[in-house]
């Protein structure tokens, strides 16, 4: 395979057999499209490319931005093929709730905008929305912006009419699966594929998928949310099906771990959507079916997003000389000193505060070591003799108090926690400094 | 698959309200002597809000001010408890400055606000109130009016974020941060005349994302501040806290959903005249915002100022409480709403029910600006007096002004039975700004009175708001 641009690998992506000791199914080959093996990293790359192609060189000669509403996946496609021409891209959005995303994006040099909440004191004569008043801004002539509009374009759809689905239809040696799944965003990929699937066979059947009210799977929206979605159209669908988060993150595991597919929480969230829907199926049928469902995008963009969900799954080793590990009366007992002898003491002083607390104002001749970076070298064993004395110092003396608490554990004879922290020193008139 | 069973908006009622709401007589007797609108105001609910707030800067390890933003209720009786709660007040005109000097608080424990007069300044600076200054010209304005040097904070608006660059909505108020520079030069100017104590915000957002970037962009100014060698010590955020009014997540998450299939045609309207609260159909697509108040959260009053502190600041990339900790920062805050959270209710009495087609209006004596929970986006359902519930209703509840827009609520409420003229309606948890904000003598109709209602052994006692004091009974002779 040789190109000469990174575009041409985007699409003709392998379909996979799932192993039925995973799914279970007795009567169903249950098959996943890997979007996530795409070169920008997802489904979106086909809608992207398809949507701004016929943009880009007048966006390049006018020297126009290219713009789109974009939690994720398109923002990133787009500014990709975007920044190969050297044209611009901003992402405006609400929705990017995955800082690892958000410093991608940054990373690939594009920009973004974030819409603001909602008031808190109801103004009742403002009935537009940020979004309808910034969808005016930006289509407007003569604003500096190209919208790629993907709620809205067709092209968004054509994409898989003719890309995604006719592969799904070949690689089933020219049939079209029994059932669907596809999760819904801007439900371009599943309008296009259901179109292309339906052209050979009319009776596919095919179910959406969307997150629950409330809750939230970053690229796909929920049940009240996909109305607002100007490519929704309710009869493609045969069924729409609701996935929880807490099913996004099952399937996901399920499938890096059991499936040699690293899938993000939507791939995740189709397979377990798929199962489920097929599981009360399978008993009742008679004959042999096909079903496939679409991995969007890969995992490595989720980490957040998963650590905060299922923190057990990060469980770390514990390490040595943790603060945690302290016994309460071990703190208590830590060795203290007040303002009066801190104001006389000889040896080190060590601010544990952030630097920019600390290079406003601090005690005159102490260092800064933010607790953070304290922690993990006092996790590498003690960072200073045992001859020298240590005075910790932090706002008001809790923090310093533990830390002075595991230096005597470790055996540091003459570390002292400033009592009442900085704030007491403060307050007792002692003099702080800048440099 | 259209969903017909009735779809209440059950507010949250705290054990306070819901034993008052039980005293049927007293609170008839109370209509009938002081009429229809009457606000009731419960001042012995003030301390669990307070409480709850000071249990978050214990936690995080804070000092500061909690300041009651006035604005959001007019009651003497409110603002008296407050005083004696040890809490201190932020007056928004020259009146709310009277008020909150004659129920108590001392000038180091008042803050103003706000767009502002000559008068409200002059009284401010002569009395020694610290005041917090929209625009370098009011420092001026202040430089010249004050005998000894005015405590003043600068409030700041307009903050910039690092990488993603957060769109708010433009403010009318406050020193554009990019101007903190001349703002702090004119305070330099009037050295001696002015003391800087702190730099201040105040957003009007739901959106913790905006205010941790506010209050990081205060924290730089505060380093700014210390740079020029201004000893400044506190930082004030503002309001904003919010309220949860209502009791249950799912039925608020079930209005939402059928009041949009409303107004996509596929199920029959909840609203007066098909209004979509901000929602409308676009060619089969929901287009536009729901411009409700987000009644069901969660997270609010203190528990959102918990959320704040613990939110890592966008730069620094440390929780922010811990930044304020690690700059010696003093936190202030401003709650109104979140102060008064089950702090008061209106009552209206029925005055007619009458069925036109599959509809049932009740006219109450009383109008939406008595009550304005509509104007303010708030949904919940009305408490029915006497309490009865043999016969679910959905009723829409209209005012008593000649005006066709003067509903009560532009939705069908849910009532457990159907009402009957003198019955009364109590709209629980309006204290915060839908009691008397927006209330008005058109038509010469009368402003409601409002009572304080407090607890007296067993029952509920009751006095003219203007007539409560929180003195500490007399020790009986024995
Ligand atoms: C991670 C993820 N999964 C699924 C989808 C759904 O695709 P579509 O927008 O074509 O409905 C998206 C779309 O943004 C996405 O980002
Ligand atoms: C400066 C200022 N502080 C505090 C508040 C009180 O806000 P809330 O009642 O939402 O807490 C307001 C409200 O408008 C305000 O403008």
């Amino acid at each position: 395979m040789r190109f000469d641009d990174m575009t041409e690998a985007i699409g003709n992506t392998p379909l996979v057999r799932i192993d039925p000791a995973v799914h279970g199914l007795r009567q169903i080959d249950l098959y996943a499209k890997m979007e996530l093996l795409n070169p920008f990293g997802s489904l979106k790359d086909r809608a992207a490319l398809q949507m701004v192609r016929p943009l880009l060189a007048g966006a390049a000669e006018r020297g126009d931005t290219v713009v789109e509403l974009s939690s994720g996946n398109t923002a990133k496609a787009l500014a990709m093929i975007a920044g190969m021409h050297g044209v611009p891209f901003k992402s405006v959005t609400n929705r990017m709730k995955v800082p690892e995303i958000k410093d991608l994006l940054l990373l690939l040099g594009a920009e973004i905008d974030e819409l603001p909440g909602q008031a808190e004191c109801l103004d009742p004569t403002d009935t537009e929305d940020p979004l309808s008043r910034m969808h005016r801004t930006l289509s407007a002539n003569g604003s500096g912006y190209v919208h790629t509009d993907q709620y809205f374009n067709e092209q968004n759809v054509e994409a898989h009419l003719h890309g995604t689905g006719p592969e799904i239809v070949k690689d089933l040696d020219g049939r079209a699966p029994d059932f669907f799944f596809a999760c819904v965003g801007t439900a371009g990929s599943s309008t296009g594929v259901a179109r292309a699937l339906r052209q050979h066979d009319p009776d596919v059947r095919v179910v959406g998928l969307v997150a629950a009210k409330s809750d939230f799977i970053p690229g796909i929206r929920t049940i009240d949310e996909v109305h607002e979605v100007g490519l929704f159209d309710p009869g493609v669908y045969d069924t729409v099906d609701t996935i929880t988060s807490d099913d996004a993150v099952d399937g996901l595991l399920t499938l890096v771990r059991r499936c040699g597919t690293p899938a993000g929480p939507t791939g995740g969230g189709a397979f377990q959507g798929a199962v489920r829907h097929l599981r009360a199926l399978d008993p009742t049928l008679t004959s042999r079916k096909t079903a496939v469902f679409i991995v969007c995008d890969r995992v490595e963009s989720y980490l957040s997003y998963l650590r905060e969900r299922r923190p057990a799954l990060f469980g770390r080793p514990p390490r040595r000389n943790d603060t945690r590990d302290l016994a309460a009366d071990e703190i208590a007992a830590a060795p203290t000193v007040d303002v009066e002898e801190a104001a006389r003491w000889p040896g080190l002083i060590v601010d544990l505060r952030n630097p920019h607390a600390y290079q406003a104002l601090h005690i005159d001749g102490s260092i800064n070591i933010v607790d953070e970076l304290f922690a993990e070298m006092l996790h590498g064993g003690l960072p200073f003799g045992r001859r020298q004395p240590v005075l910790l110092v932090c706002p008001v003396g809790e923090k310093s108090a533990r830390y002075a608490a595991l230096l005597t554990r470790m055996g540091h004879p003459a570390v002292r926690s400033l009592a009442g922290g900085i704030i007491a020193w403060r307050d007792a008139g002692a003099r702080l400094v800048r440099d | 698959m259209t969903d017909s069973r009735p779809l209440p908006l059950t507010p949250r009622i705290e054990p306070d309200t819901q034993s008052v709401l039980a005293e049927e007589a007293l609170l008839r007797q109370l209509v009938d002597g002081l009429g229809s609108p009457l606000n009731v105001v419960l001042p012995d609910a003030l301390a669990a809000n307070v409480e709850a707030f000071r249990a978050v800067y214990r936690h995080h390890r804070l000092r500061g001010r909690i300041y009651f933003a006035h604005k959001a209720n007019r009651s003497a009786a409110l603002l008296r408890r407050l005083a004696a709660a040890e809490v201190a007040v932020d007056v928004a005109s020259l009146e709310e400055l009277q008020h909150a000097l004659g129920a108590g608080f001392t000038p180091d424990r008042i803050i103003a606000t706000g767009p502002k007069n000559r008068e409200f300044l002059w009284l401010a600076a002569r009395t020694g109130v610290i005041v917090s200054a929209d625009s370098p010209d009011e420092l001026d304005e202040l430089a010249a009016l004050g005998r000894a040097p005015v405590r003043v904070m600068v409030r700041l608006s307009g903050f910039v974020s690092p990488g993603v660059q957060m769109i708010s909505r433009r403010s009318r108020f406050g020193v554009p941060s990019e101007q903190l520079t001349e703002a702090l030069d004119r305070v330099e100017k009037h050295a001696g005349r002015l003391e800087l104590v702190g730099i201040a915000y105040h957003l009007d957002t739901i959106g913790i994302p905006e205010k941790a970037i506010a209050l990081e962009g205060c924290l730089t100014a505060l380093d700014e501040c210390r740079r020029r060698g201004l000893p400044v010590w506190s930082i004030d955020i503002g309001g904003g806290f919010g309220v949860n009014y209502l009791a249950d997540g799912e039925q608020w998450e079930r209005w939402t959903s059928e009041l949009a299939r409303a107004v996509l045609g596929h199920r029959p309207p909840l609203t007066w005249n098909e209004h979509g609260y901000g929602l409308r159909n676009e060619a089969g697509t929901l287009r536009g915002a729901l411009g409700l108040y987000p009644a069901f959260r969660p997270v609010s009053g203190a528990g959102y100022l918990d959320q704040l502190l613990s939110t890592v600041a966008p730069a620094q990339r440390r929780p922010l409480g811990e930044l304020l900790l690690d700059s010696m920062a003093d936190l202030d805050i401003e709650p109104g709403r979140a102060l008064l959270d089950q702090c008061g209710l209106v009552l209206a009495r029925v005055l007619e029910v009458r069925s036109e087609g599959p509809d049932t209006l009740v006219r109450l004596e009383a109008n939406a600006r008595d009550v304005s929970l509509e104007e303010h986006g708030v949904l919940m359902d009305p408490v029915l007096i006497p309490h009865r519930s043999d016969e679910p209703t959905e009723v829409f509840l209209l005012g008593n002004l000649c005006l066709e827009s003067d509903l009560i609520t532009r939705r069908r409420v849910t009532l457990p039975a159907r009402p009957r003229p003198g019955d009364l309606l109590a709209f629980v948890n309006t204290a915060g700004y839908f009691m008397d904000f927006s209330a008005s003598r058109a038509l010469h109709q009368p402003i409601a009175r409002k009572v304080a209602v407090h607890r007296a052994g067993e029952r509920w006692s009751w006095c003219l708001d203007e007539h409560y004091w929180p003195v500490p009974e007399r020790e009986e002779a024995a």
